[in-house]
């Protein structure tokens, strides 16, 4: 009901343009891309994906699209496709290649662009995102939420909201295997804790300041890093903010025995070590590790390198040796795809928060082969990173900052049977111009197959709860 | 006599909104200025759609679209007394068709009018609660026009599902007498954003009582005018804003302070991140100010990626478009000086001490002299006389460019006096004779009013602020 007034004033607005919709006539050629955004140019999508709608970065009056059969014609510099011509679109092409060409009408002057191409892969992609939205200098915080949307449609629903949670800060929310049934949060300040997510059942667990988690392939254990986190800033303005951990050590969490598990090899107290994820057999758990280093005046030396310890998830032990994987540059955010075959992350130039680092880039190791790809369709000239895997292990999603430097958007990437990555495309949104006009940055995207089954009333209520207590 | 009896009510309630006008225009206006700088209203669909989220849509749309419009001179007064005469006459109009009598409508009319007013003299009341109010007398006076008792009820029972959705509830937080303290520092900041500088001296100079906020504006002014040190003993206490530290706790003027100093002293990553900050506590997390500032900030530091981003948001307003346009055409003439001040030599500090800042301005660049006269006068007001002559040698002395301010001069003598320094010295730092000749005079009269103004009697007489 409370959207009746918008939907009879688009309803409206779509009769009154379609009807004075101008069509193309005297078309003349340009032979350079269209300057759309977002850039959808030559892109791999889902045949699952919601509609590309962009726009145009020019003056225009009038425009019009042809991608494979459907046709668009819209005033103004939008390209807004209806949802259900969208959807025939895509299952018409399922596993096609097909050409769309705009043509728009620019000071008088109909203009036909070099056409472009989608790529519609059969490969679906998790139908569900998990967003935290928050202004991209993370040291203070105010109306923060923690969002899930349908990427088939435009749906949104908040997980974590602020006016439900006190205005409290929150931070990433994690599947176990992109399963929806089994999830964790962390509510941070007085009284916050770990939200975990068990079927829709939700526990409040005493595990202070875990900052980064993942979980067993069981589902019984949770690795995860508890860190102390420090902002710095540079005096070059061009580099902003620097976010480094005064100490940083890994934990497994024991969900059944509600025990900590630890390791002096993993809370090393000359050594950081963070960013812990289990393989998809549970058999090792990555992470990265750096020395001790003085910071922050040496912030430049603090490298942190991928390494692995063995685990055994049938009697809750952890190895007695540190594998080292990569110790180039400093490398953050490891994710092993489902399927075991290929383990993406960051590297920055040096330390641990490579969201501000526009140097900062995605590289895939082959697990079977350990050739590492470097991903060049895929970085940009600003931070990419922080990534999740689809439970097809066929599309990942991650945060990068290409457009301006300073928010984060969440771009998907396809991985095809050879391991080659695509194009990676932008998550489309109703209004072409949301992005232009959103101040908040999409922080720690996580694919999931399925709607959450809990609300934010059912964290606030899980937050009054009694924590969960583990024994150390 | 009979049309005067039957129209009086109506000029009276006309009448009662020009006085609104008159003392919202003439005693209230910069209240007008500072809402419609805190938040941002785009031309964007978009933008629009997100107002019918929640309930009181139309009321919070309409609100903050007329907001935008207090940008112009008179419209704040003009629109706010427009929004009071319509309620004022709607409850006079719908009270009479329920037969009240006419004397007793048009008091309570008045009465409805001056309770909105009085709401609006606190700054976290919008406008859109008092068009919230609006909706729900509209709803009052449409039932009133039905004549039958059971019709009005199926209408009433009928509307208040839409009106509540398009109108809420308003938001009154409390009810206070009007600020007009808070008007002056208004006043002085709005000037000073303006770029009204002389008016922010003459404002300042003409009062008889200072805040905080007029006697930092002050100083920012004459910062830049290159004559801090000239006037920095007017005023007692002083407010530099560099003891100010950005935490959860800071008020949101503070923040918008410190942007303000930033950028004036010329670091472009605190001037981004106090104007981020800014953002997150306004109304929706958006505030126009702040926005332009984002945009100069990245252009100044080069980052032209960050600049178009805030450039196009402010494509879509309606005041401050043409602004954005000038800035794409014309910011490299606009912000030359200030793209000469910016810092390219990297350091990392975990600190937002602004001494620290300034140093690394300094060592980065010796000609900021909005920064050079920051720190000095920072290190006298707090009686800091050691770290005073450490910085003066180090960026005044070691750099060949002495600052000769009698300010300086003063504080100068008092560290030679107190390290009984030889003569080759005093003749080293003391080039003002006139500056001399007074100090042997003070010695002579220590303490005495006569000196008041100079740095020896705040140096001996007034108490430094805590740093």
């Amino acid at each position: 009901m409370k959207r009746l007034l918008y939907i009879l004033t688009t309803l409206a607005t779509t009769i009154l343009l379609h009807s004075c919709t101008p069509t193309p006539k005297d078309v003349v050629t340009r032979d350079v891309l269209p300057p759309i955004y977002p850039d959808y140019c030559d892109v791999t999508i889902p045949e699952n994906i919601a509609p590309l709608n962009f726009l145009i970065r020019e003056d225009c009056e009038a425009i019009e699209v042809k991608a494979g059969e459907l046709t668009l014609n819209a005033s103004g510099n939008e390209a807004v496709f209806d949802i259900d011509d969208w959807k025939e679109l895509m299952q018409q092409s399922a596993g096609k290649e097909i050409d769309v060409t705009v043509t728009a009408l620019i000071d008088g002057q109909w203009t036909e662009f070099k056409p472009f191409h989608w790529n519609i892969v059969k490969d679906k992609i998790d139908p569900y995102l998990t967003y935290r939205l928050i202004e991209p200098d993370y040291e203070i915080w105010n109306n923060i939420q923690i969002q899930q949307r349908c990427v088939e449609n435009f749906e949104v629903n908040a997980l974590g909201h602020y006016e439900q949670l006190e205005n409290r800060c929150m931070n990433c929310h994690t599947f176990a295997s992109q399963d929806p049934r089994l999830s964790m949060m962390y509510v941070r300040g007085p009284g916050g804790g770990a939200i975990l997510n068990q079927d829709g059942k939700l526990n409040k667990l005493d595990i202070p300041g875990s900052v980064y988690f993942g979980f067993s392939p069981s589902g019984r254990y949770i690795t995860y890093s508890t860190q102390k986190i420090i902002p710095a800033f540079h005096s070059d303005p061009s580099k902003r903010l620097e976010v480094y951990d005064a100490t940083s050590n890994v934990f497994v969490a024991d969900m059944e025995q509600q025990r900590i598990i630890s390791s002096p090899l993993l809370s090393d107290s000359l050594k950081f070590e963070t960013f812990p994820t289990f393989s998809p057999d549970g058999k090792y758990i990555y992470y990265c590790a750096a020395d001790s280093v003085s910071l922050p005046v040496d912030i430049q030396q603090l490298q942190y390198r991928l390494v692995r310890i063995a685990f055994d998830e049938a009697s809750g032990t952890i190895g007695t040796q540190v594998d080292t994987l990569a110790a180039t540059t400093s490398v953050c955010h490891p994710r092993i795809s489902p399927d075991g075959r290929f383990l993406l992350y960051t590297v920055a130039d040096y330390g641990t928060f490579p969201i501000w680092h526009p140097e900062a880039d995605l590289q895939m190791m082959n697990l079977e082969t350990g050739a590492v790809d470097s991903l060049l369709t895929v970085n940009s000239q600003k931070s990419d990173t922080y990534h999740s895997w689809s439970s097809n292990s066929r599309w990942f999603v991650f945060a990068s900052k290409r457009d301006d430097g300073l928010y984060g958007k969440p771009y998907f990437c396809y991985i095809d049977k050879e391991g080659k990555a695509h194009k990676p495309f932008c998550l489309p949104q109703e209004h072409p111009a949301f992005y232009d006009n959103n101040l908040k940055s999409f922080n720690a995207p996580e694919l999931g197959k399925g709607k959450v089954p809990f609300d934010v009333y059912d964290v606030a209520k899980a937050m009054k709860q009694e924590a969960l207590h583990f024994n150390r | 006599m009979r049309i005067l009896k039957r129209y009086y009510p109506a000029a009276v309630i006309a009448l009662w909104a020009i006085g609104w006008f008159c003392f919202f225009q003439f005693r209230y206006p910069y209240h007008f200025f500072f809402q419609e700088q805190n938040q941002l209203f785009l031309w964007s669909w978009d933008y629009i759609s997100t107002y019918f989220d929640k309930s009181g849509g139309l009321a919070l749309l309409a609100g903050d679209f007329l907001t935008q419009f207090y940008y112009y001179l008179f419209a704040g007064a003009a629109i706010l007394s427009l929004v009071l005469l319509l309620a004022g006459t709607l409850v006079y109009i719908a009270l009479r068709n329920f037969n009240v009598n006419r004397v007793i409508a048009m008091i309570l009319a008045i009465a409805m009018m001056s309770f909105l007013a009085v709401c609006h003299f606190s700054t976290s009341y919008r406008l859109s609660s008092t068009i919230a109010i609006l909706g729900w007398i509209l709803l009052l006076w449409i039932i009133s026009l039905m004549k039958d008792w059971k019709l009005r009820a199926v209408i009433l029972c009928c509307a208040l599902l839409p009106t509540w959705l398009l109108f809420g509830a308003p938001q009154i937080r409390k009810i206070q007498k009007p600020d007009l303290i808070l008007e002056k520092d208004f006043a002085v900041d709005c000037e000073y954003y303006f770029g009204n500088h002389d008016k922010v001296i003459e404002t300042v100079e003409g009062s008889t009582e200072w805040t905080d906020q007029m006697i930092f504006f002050y100083n920012l002014v004459q910062a830049q005018r290159g004559e801090l040190p000239d006037h920095l003993m007017k005023f007692t206490p002083n407010i530099l804003g560099t003891f100010y530290k950005i935490g959860p706790e800071t008020p949101m003027l503070i923040i918008r302070n410190m942007n303000e100093l930033y950028w004036a002293l010329g670091d472009m990553t605190f001037t981004e991140r106090a104007a981020m900050m800014t953002n997150v506590f306004s109304h929706n997390n958006r505030n126009v100010r702040m926005i332009r500032r984002l945009a100069e900030c990245n252009f100044v530091s080069g980052d032209s990626l960050a600049a178009e981003k805030y450039l196009r948001i402010l494509d879509k307003t309606l005041a401050y478009d043409k602004w954005a346009m000038n800035v794409r055409q014309q910011g490299k003439q606009l912000y030359r000086e200030k793209m000469q001040m910016v810092n390219h030599r990297d350091t990392i500090t975990i600190t937002d001490n602004a001494h620290f800042l300034m140093m690394q301005l300094l060592d980065a660049n010796p000609n900021n002299t909005v920064a050079l006269d920051y720190i000095l006068c920072s290190d006298l007001l707090l009686k800091d006389i050691s770290n005073f002559k450490r910085d003066y040698d180090r960026y005044c002395l070691d750099t060949g460019r002495p600052r000769l301010k009698a300010l300086y001069q003063e504080a100068l003598c008092i560290w030679l006096a107190g390290t009984k320094a030889p003569q080759e010295l005093w003749q080293q730092y003391i080039h003002r004779d006139d500056v001399m000749q007074r100090f042997m005079d003070y010695n002579n009269r220590r303490g005495d009013p006569a000196f008041k103004g100079t740095y020896w009697y705040y140096f001996d007489k007034i108490k430094a602020p805590e740093a």
